[in-house]
């Protein structure tokens, strides 16, 4: 994994999390940002802020990006979500097109 | 790759993809690539303080997908900095996570 091939996404709280530009891609929100020609500012800073999403929520959906890429190649397991996390999660889920 | 692992240092998270037939060894290879620090200046510890080191199985050294395992620096030749990971609802008074 090289840096390029990552991504680092922050949090409202300032928290960041690296992950792969595939995993990222799960979205297609974040898919369109890093793929649009002309380039947000985030595809060439591989950075991409999200002020409204808190750093609970934003790891919750980065594991889901990896559970996500696991479940297409035919490991289905279970992803967990805490009951309490349900209403920002799908809020989250449904701004990110994931 | 079959698993990942979430690997963090102060407020930041590092998803690192691995299978369970790599080694400790190369997992700090690839934070290497990320954090440009030498696999030497990194010591990673996974929950009650097991430090997890060179060239054990991931599969054998009980780390499973998706767990978490701190990470620390060097400080200087002899000393490692203490575990230091935030939470996000105590910014001003960080603690150490659960179980380290």
């Amino acid at each position: 994994m090289k840096k390029e091939e990552t991504v680092k996404l922050i949090s409202a709280e300032g928290f960041e999390f690296v992950i792969s530009k595939e995993a990222a891609m799960v979205s297609q929100t974040i898919r369109n940002m890093l793929t649009s020609p002309g380039g947000f500012a985030e595809s060439q800073r591989g950075e991409v802020r999200f002020p409204e999403i808190s750093t609970v929520i934003l790891e919750k959906i980065c594991q889901y990006f990896y559970w996500s890429l696991q479940f297409v190649n035919g490991k289905e397991t279970e992803f967990h979500i805490e009951p309490e996390l349900t209403l920002d999660l799908m809020m989250a889920a449904n701004y990110l097109h994931t | 790759m079959a698993m990942h692992i979430r690997v963090k240092r102060e407020k930041t998270t590092y998803f690192v993809q691995c299978d369970p037939t790599e080694t400790i060894l190369d997992i700090k290879q690839k934070l290497h690539t990320l954090i440009d620090q030498p696999v030497n200046d990194q010591r990673l510890i996974i929950r009650n303080w097991s430090c997890i080191r060179g060239f054990q199985d991931i599969g054998r050294s009980k780390v499973e997908n998706d767990v978490i395992v701190a990470l620390t620096l060097r400080k200087d030749d002899t000393e490692f900095e203490d575990i230091k990971i935030n939470q996000p609802d105590e910014m001003h008074s960080p603690r150490e996570a659960d179980g380290f």
